[in-house]
């Protein structure tokens, strides 16, 4: 009989959201475990992730790419990943790059290997800007010691998904963290400042939303002298914050009309406290989806760059510049057919993670960003 | 609903304005194409060839604001100072005055007399080639810096009223008029003074005869830049006259003079921002730097396919996702619903240039032009349907769980007709609006399969142009490009106000910010 008063259940909550959602797969226990014994934002987003199973496909297939792209040197390098050569043992030789192994390859190591020497080599022992001789170029998969076949310059194709997926991801990551930091400083800016400040952040996201960021990229990579990485990470991130922007501006007049900033502000705090404490928390829904989403696109804007061959000119693996060298080899089927599928995997990859936590911060968002 | 309208395309402007600052910023990453030691006393002719381009693209220009603009008197005047004074820059100031030329002898010639007798010899000496440039009879003659000094006065004393702008029009519209070896000579002796008559006049006639005249007139003048030759294309002929515009459009100033009004405004106008604002606005976008054809022409010819490409790729991918999407929502859950949405969602992770490579590869690849046109307005559209469709469930499931819905279907009205009536004219409003900001992504689209099925369209020509490094190019298809987005988004606005009178309200309403 002395029961103490129930404190809000999460069960309940997520239930109604179960059913409502017949998409979610909810199991109470599960849901009790992760949100008891308060909701909060944060808990009933976590709790609704993990019950969504594509998201937990994507999130799989992300880390799959991730530990790829870390390990890449691993997967496939032209040096050993560890050896002992001519009396001195090095370790990961292919990422520290000894001088004493200058212009050496796995190949040419293992033809003349002296007594004592010993190598182990990479899962393939072809880095990605190694060319091949003559007999080398576009040779079919499974091919001399190719799994994926060779480029027209006699690359392994392997080689050059495996560290295309190290660019992919770090010109994704790097962009969609710039891109989310510009908008969310940007658009709460223009919000809680109101005015003339409000006025020109808004002009600008209007003028840039009407530049094609593609068109814009292929430009700005013609004009810099000397496009790098870098410059279309930027030029990504420097066009693409408006989206974000806008709707952190929004959340954030949204909540200064609330009465808790009132009731801040009532007690004294500074304007600078009432930003941080209470009005920016509300943006960061939009900004982790925009996040996820954003890694999606810039993957595919540095893809269709490189497919279109203007972009970076150092010898960066990339899966778009692969599909793009197949379009004047018209037989080599592979070089479309893998860095394809890799690239694709990416794509849905961070679409199901970006769709999940849509759906599990802010259904809102459905409508604004997709 | 005209009052809407209009009000939305004027809120285009400070858009557009804003756009202009972007882009005239980006085209500051270009090189700057300066001589790595600008060497004073020995002028090469690479330092002259730079100094042209740092002039074409007008960084010898203040940013946005020229507090003293420069015009042909302010710079035949510090060009007088320079040679009476005999100084270092005697000799370059007495190149100037030569180019300056005809322009220059109004604000020269009169104050010969004002100068001390020394001053004014070396000055007349210094004006003396340009005497035998106006084809003045007794030039060849005058040795003496007295006689130079003398023919000068003289020339003044009977020439100064032809120096008017007025006469300078009559002399050209005679010469198109019915041209003679006498009214040439005669437009030949004003030199300069007569070039922004003349360059008027080439893109004002289409005489062949005087064309010819006209661009011989202007090279005598300024020793440069290309003259018609009898037996040219008209191609050629176009060519030829775009040249000459270009350049006096860079070199207008050396040769007119700015006062009053036209000073205050030269403020804002003469400097880089001006002069790129005024070349886009005025759709004169310069010359190419491949092949020599004005921007303008190419783009006007380049711009049908890119533009049937998007038009037709944006209806049709339209025309689809409205009923799939719409449909989804209504029986959402069902088997229809959950296969175009796991269709559609891989769709939508497929980017638009591996679609195109596909399809490409699927069929073959070289046929005609039309197949090829068909083939890429479908990869375009595949992309923008995914898109689209998702948001037009989003926006349907939105709309059929709210009361009104439900009430209709109460009383007993057919499905069909709540499902299109009550709940898709609601739900279209917000995927028009939405569809507005899809349009970058469907011309940067566009761009990748004109490429990838070799249509001549925008964006196959400016992948020509990023390997060429043809800047003018290369800018005036961003300005392009943009300007067509915000016509675009102006459009989607638009209709969108005419489905729903509640955002005709909003932005009648508004001041300032984004929305409400």
């Amino acid at each position: 009989m002395n029961e103490p008063p129930r404190e809000p259940d999460a069960s309940v909550a997520i239930e109604l959201s179960r059913r409502k959602n017949e998409g979610l797969r909810t199991s109470l226990v599960e849901a009790r475990r992760v949100a008891a014994p308060y909701l909060t934002m944060t808990r009933i987003a976590v709790a609704k992730l993990g019950a969504s199973r594509l998201a937990r496909v994507g999130a799989v297939l992300l880390a799959c790419l991730a530990l790829t792209a870390i390990f890449a040197d691993l997967l496939a390098s032209d040096l050993p990943v560890a050896c002992r050569w001519r009396g001195v043992a090095y370790v990961l030789p292919n990422v520290t790059r000894p001088p004493a192994l200058a212009g050496e390859t796995c190949s040419r190591m293992r033809a003349t290997r002296a007594a004592g020497d010993w190598i182990l080599e990479p899962l393939v022992a072809f880095g990605p800007a190694q060319t091949g001789g003559d007999g080398e170029i576009l040779v079919p998969p499974l091919a001399k010691g190719h799994p994926l076949g060779t480029d027209a310059l006699g690359r392994d194709l392997f080689a050059r998904v495996v560290h295309g997926a190290r660019t992919a991801l770090s010109v994704g990551l790097g962009a969609s963290m710039l891109l989310v930091a510009i908008g969310v400083a940007l658009g709460a800016l223009a919000g809680f400042s109101g005015g003339l400040i409000d006025g020109l952040v808004s002009r600008t996201i209007e003028a840039l939303t009407a530049i094609p960021t593609l068109v814009l990229i292929l430009v700005v990579g013609a004009l810099v002298p000397q496009p790098t990485t870098a410059t279309l990470l930027w030029t990504i991130a420097l066009t693409r914050w408006t989206e974000l922007a806008r709707l952190v501006r929004g959340e954030v007049l949204t909540a200064l009309a609330q009465d808790y900033v009132t009731a801040a502000r009532a007690l004294g705090a500074s304007p600078v406290r009432v930003l941080w404490r209470h009005v920016l928390p509300n943006a960061i829904a939009p900004a982790i989806v925009a996040m996820a989403f954003g890694v999606s696109s810039v993957i595919v804007l540095e893809a269709a760059v490189d497919f279109l061959r203007v972009g970076s000119p150092d010898s960066m693996a990339s899966w778009g510049e692969a599909m793009g060298e197949a379009r004047s080899h018209g037989d080599a089927w592979w070089l479309v057919v893998f860095p394809g599928f890799a690239l694709l995997t990416a794509l849905l990859a961070s679409s199901l993670v970006g769709e999940a936590a849509r759906d599990a911060l802010d259904p809102r968002l459905r409508t604004e960003l997709v | 609903m005209l009052r809407y309208a209009l009000r939305r395309v004027l809120w285009a402007i400070p858009t557009l304005l804003g756009t202009s600052l972007i882009l005239f910023l980006v085209t500051t990453l270009a090189p700057d194409p300066t001589p790595a030691a600008p060497s004073a006393d020995a002028p090469s002719a690479d330092d002259a060839l730079a100094e042209e381009a740092r002039r074409a693209r007008f960084l010898d220009l203040p940013r946005f604001l020229n507090t003293n603009p420069q015009d042909v008197r302010s710079r035949a005047l510090d060009a007088v100072a320079h040679v009476a004074s005999g100084d270092a820059r005697h000799e370059e100031a007495a190149r100037e005055l030569q180019q300056l030329g005809g322009a220059a002898l109004p604000y020269v010639l009169p104050r010969l007399e004002a100068l001390p007798p020394d001053e004014r010899r070396r000055v007349a000496v210094a004006l003396v080639p340009l005497a035998v440039r106006m084809e003045l009879s007794g030039a060849q003659e005058l040795t003496r810096p007295e006689a130079a000094v003398l023919f000068w006065t003289r020339f003044w004393d009977d020439r100064a009223l032809d120096f008017a702008p007025a006469a300078v029009s009559r002399a050209v519209a005679r010469l198109v008029e019915h041209g003679s070896q006498l009214r040439e000579s005669e437009l030949v002796s004003m030199d300069t003074f007569a070039l922004g008559e003349v360059v008027h006049q080439m893109t004002v006639t289409d005489d062949r005869v005087a064309l010819e005249r006209l661009t011989r007139i202007a090279r005598h003048a300024t020793e440069r830049g290309p003259a018609l030759a009898p037996d040219a294309s008209a191609a050629e002929a176009r060519r030829v006259v775009a040249n000459w515009q270009e350049w006096w459009f860079v070199h207008a100033p050396d040769f007119v003079r700015l006062d009053g009004a036209a000073r205050v405004v030269a403020v804002v106008t003469e400097t880089r921002y001006g002069k790129w604002l005024k070349r886009a606005v005025s759709g004169e976008l310069g010359v190419s730097a491949t092949d020599g054809e004005p921007i303008a022409e190419k783009l006007r010819s380049r711009a049908p396919i890119t533009f049937l490409v998007c038009v037709l790729a944006v209806l049709s991918s339209w025309s689809l996702a409205v009923p799939i999407g719409a449909f989804g929502a209504w029986r959402q859950g069902r088997a229809f619903d959950v296969a175009s949405s796991a269709l559609l969602f891989f769709l939508y992770a497929t980017p638009t240039f591996a679609v195109a490579e596909v399809l490409r590869r699927a069929t073959g690849g070289s046929f005609a032009l039309g197949p090829r046109l068909a083939l890429a307005v479908g990869a375009l559209a595949a992309a923008s349907l995914a898109t689209l469709s998702r948001w037009q469930r989003a926006a349907m499931l939105d709309v059929v769980s709210r009361d009104f819905v439900r009430t209709a279907k109460a009383k007993g009205v057919p499905a069909w007709r709540v499902a299109t009536v009550h709940a898709l004219r609601n739900a279209l409003t917000p995927v028009v609006t939405l569809a507005g900001l899809h349009l970058p992504t469907v011309v940067g689209g566009a761009f990748v399969v004109e490429e990838v099925f070799s249509l001549p369209g925008l964006g196959f020509e400016t992948l020509r142009a990023i390997e060429a490094r043809d800047n003018a190019w290369l800018m005036a298809i961003v300005l392009v490009s943009a300007a067509a987005v915000t016509f675009g988004l102006v459009l989607s606005d638009v209709i969108c106000g005419a489905l729903d009178p509640r955002v005709r309200e909003v932005l009648l309403r508004r001041q300032g910010g984004l929305d409400g």
